[in-house]
């Protein structure tokens, strides 16, 4: 008895049936606060959709020429991200899964697994896109008064267009398998993937979008909309979708690109499982080779580690955790996002024109320098969340080497504490200090904001050590281990540090700045109040570094009881 | 039952199978032994199908693995060194399943799944979820799983990894039962004590070739010693025992 595909799925579908009904520790508060804030977000991009549609109906054709091109880039961006996506995901689950030992050597027919192993690629790749697709189509919808066909047109648009580039995605994946190994295709393609990523982004800011609010900058507009249309091609799945949604729109049915996406989507579908049905059990059999470090030797990392004053055993830690770090692909390449997203947002600090509102500059310049603060300790919450949480987990099955060398716990945790500190660091202290200079803040608050950064960092450092070691997850990766539940407890403990060192340092800043607004000297009592409130906040974070780590080792310690 | 002909598996300059051939026979436990890196596991994960040979021919039940690889497969049972097992299923919902992979289905497959539950000492377990069980008690799962669809032939790999004393019992008795309705077992291992006890005949396998086949009788014959042990046998053909660098080592 031959069953369909979709038996293939029945582990998946079993096992997140069991997980609901036996809840882990911590389940259902990171289920209620995934929830409230996919709610939220969901809500904003709705309201954010309806609004812009809603005001661009102000302006009849020129308005509906903004939105069919708005739909096409929303569409293309989503196409390219569907793409990257799909390849990673395939590459996931038709080669890496674990499962894959148990299925191939089942007598299930390779067609079988291809249509399963796809579904679920279309399924893992697209979900996040649809969900956020959802949202705003019906925000257009809404704003636009579109009858129950435009939402029906939405529903068979948005299944061909996922379908395509996950299967493009596919194609790609059982390419590169068949041409050097899935373990190494793995990290060619994180790699890839996210410098494509960090471009993208970088490239969108670079248009400058904001130039569009300019009066004086009118002469472009034309210049600027050109450059908008040039990625839009008639040729691109992205502008079927665009152009069948905006007809459904204007009250009409566009059928010729509404056919091209299902035929296109269904040749691809074939195609692709002709091509899995000749390559894929090639492309499995490469992907059980290990890749080697033959490039990835560090030499140089083992000589700065040496000149080190630091202990054997604090160095090997170091030079362990650096080597294994630096190996994963996965790991550090999410760094190069990181560093895209932090050079736009020093960009933007560059082009920030304050000088347009000639009363207000000086005071939102030092506005600024505290929304500063406040981003450079959430850019450090997520670093941290990331990165040094699952800085005990990660030693996952290994653990068993540090529980019984001769090393104590303390020299263990505190070694992590310190390998995570220093880049954190360097990181959240260039970001302040550049950008507090392109703004050209006040001298005093340069200072403030710089060291209150070291303390926030030695805080915020600990408290994500400390408790990564309180709740570890061994048998988990890092991004498990960061939306576990210890991790969302860290993270709501680290925003709300960030609050709490914000209002501590931006009360008596301002008191500080006011004064010397209006000429006048500080009196005892505003200076004593302002001592009191930079030593508080020094407090608190010394008080939060010192407890956490501490809490960390004895947590360590507990664990063989 | 399972016979391979100059099986052959490359990867890149380094060749880790170098024209393997073997057969078991119906009724028959095959040992399979060789030294860490020998190309035991490569070997028996091509005849699993889990890997693709260079060049060579896999033959189980008279079914050709590369032409008929469903055929093949409906009457091989595959018991791996590393098991994967879904973590978040209870025994029985994956025993199930699996027989679904083997188009075992109702009626008759809850009373199937029990039977090898019962077998296996699991019975009690049916209803716990995998991540609970110990790494022996994984190990007897996916031998029910394995032994689920009444294969015509077994490829174990390191089957007393990680038992206790009575696992071990317990497995040795449950592969001599199938042995005896006809089910052809090759099986990798390290424990010489096994393969002397269980096997009917023996393969060595050194740097990817075969370089000794026959009964155990034949085997300790190449000792060319009085000795009754395997062991002084397979270090001998393997390459030494190494005892003299240990010594200077120490």
């Amino acid at each position: 008895m031959v069953r369909a595909y979709p038996y293939l799925l029945l582990p998946h579908v079993l096992s997140s049936r069991n997980r609901a009904r036996r809840r882990e520790r911590g389940d259902f508060t990171r289920g209620l606060l995934f929830v409230a804030v996919g709610i939220v977000v969901c809500a904003a991009l709705f309201q954010g959709s309806f609004w812009l549609t809603g005001h661009l109906e102000d302006y009849a054709e020129l308005g509906d020429f903004l939105l069919r091109m708005g739909l096409s880039w929303l569409f293309l961006t989503f196409l390219s991200f569907l793409a990257f996506s799909g390849v990673v995901t395939a590459l996931s689950t038709f080669f890496l899964a674990e499962d894959l030992r148990l299925l191939l050597v089942a007598p299930v027919a390779t067609r079988r697994i291809f249509h399963a192993r796809f579904l679920r690629t279309v399924v893992q790749a697209s979900w996040m896109v649809v969900i956020f697709l959802v949202p705003v189509l019906m925000g257009v919808g809404r704003a636009k008064c579109a009858g129950v066909a435009f939402y029906a047109t939405a529903l068979i648009t948005i299944v061909p267009f996922s379908i395509i580039p996950v299967a493009a995605g596919t194609a790609a994946t059982l390419l590169l398998v068949n041409t050097c190994p899935a373990r190494r295709a793995r990290d060619i393609l994180m790699l890839m993937g996210l410098l494509f990523a960090a471009s993208l982004v970088i490239v969108l800011r670079f248009i400058r979008p904001e130039q569009l609010l300019r009066v004086e900058s009118l002469p472009d507009l034309t210049a600027f909309f050109a450059t908008l249309q040039s990625p839009i091609t008639p040729l691109l799945p992205s502008f079927w979708a665009g152009e069948t949604l905006f007809a459904s729109l204007q009250g009409g049915r566009d059928l010729l690109h509404a056919g091209a996406l299902w035929t296109t989507a269904l040749a691809s579908v074939v195609a692709v499982r002709a091509a899995s049905e000749r390559w894929y059990f090639s492309g499995y059999s490469r992907s059980q080779e290990a890749p080697k470090a033959r490039f990835t030797r560090f030499r140089a990392l083992d000589v700065v580690a040496r000149a080190l004053p630091l202990s054997i055993v604090r160095r090997q830690l170091l030079i362990k955790d650096l080597k294994i770090f630096l190996r994963d692909v996965s790991q550090w390449s999410q760094l190069l996002l990181l560093l895209a997203l932090v050079l736009l947002y020093l960009y933007n600090f560059r082009v920030l024109d304050l000088s347009r509102i000639p009363y207000m500059s000086g005071f939102l310049k030092n506005i600024y320098a505290f929304i500063n603060l406040g981003m450079a300790g959430f850019v450090m919450a997520t670093v941290a969340v990331r990165f040094a949480f699952p800085a005990v987990s990660a030693e996952g099955a290994s653990f068993w080497i540090i529980r019984t060398s001769p090393i104590t716990l303390h020299d263990f945790l505190w070694s992590k504490f310190w390998t995570a500190l220093a880049p954190m660091l360097m990181l959240t202290e260039v970001l302040t200090i550049t950008a507090n200079e392109f703004l050209g803040v006040d001298p005093f608050l340069k200072v403030v904001t710089a060291l209150a950064i070291v303390f926030m960092s030695f805080a915020m450092v600990g408290l994500a050590v400390g408790l990564g070691a309180r709740y570890p997850r061994f048998g988990a990766d890092t991004s498990q281990v960061a939306g576990s539940y210890g991790g969302v407890a860290f993270m709501m403990q680290a925003v709300l540090f960030v609050i709490v060192m914000i209002v501590a340092l931006g009360w008596p800043s301002s008191v500080y700045l006011q004064q010397q607004l209006r000429g006048w000297p500080l009196s005892f009592s505003q200076e004593s109040l302002m001592a009191l409130c930079f030593l508080g906040a020094a407090a608190l974070s010394l008080a939060i570094w010192i407890a956490s780590m501490r809490s960390g080792v004895s947590a360590l310690e507990r664990m063989g009881d | 039952m399972i016979a391979i002909h100059d099986l052959v598996k490359r990867y890149g300059a380094f060749t880790a199978v170098d024209e393997v051939s073997l057969e078991v026979m119906p009724g028959e436990i095959h040992g399979f032994l060789g030294p860490n890196g020998a190309g035991k596991t490569t070997t028996l994960r091509m005849i699993a199908g889990l890997l693709k040979p260079s060049s060579g021919r896999i033959l189980v039940n008279g079914h050709d693995l590369a032409t008929h690889p469903e055929d093949a497969k409906m009457s091989l049972g595959f018991i791996p060194d590393r098991p994967f097992i879904y973590e978040k299923l209870t025994a029985g919902e994956f025993l199930t399943f699996h027989g679904g992979l083997y188009g075992l289905g109702e009626p008759g497959i809850g009373e199937r799944v029990r039977e090898m539950l019962e077998m296996f000492e699991l019975g009690k377990w049916e209803g716990e979820l995998v991540e609970s069980f110990s790494h022996g008690m994984k190990q007897r799962l996916v031998m029910c799983a394995a032994f689920l669809h009444r294969p015509r032939a077994v490829v174990v790999d390191e089957p007393m990894v990680g038992l206790d004393p009575r696992g071990a019992r317990l497995i040795k008795d449950v592969f001599r039962k199938m042995s005896a309705r006809g089910v052809g077992i090759l099986m990798s291992t390290h424990t010489l004590e096994v393969a002397q006890e269980m096997c009917d005949r023996i393969s060595i396998i050194l740097k990817g070739r075969i370089i000794a086949c026959g009964t155990v009788a034949e085997i300790r014959a190449m000792g060319e010693g009085d000795d009754d042990q395997l062991t002084s046998v397979f270090l001998k053909l393997t390459g030494g025992s190494g005892l003299q660098e240990i010594d200077e080592i120490v």
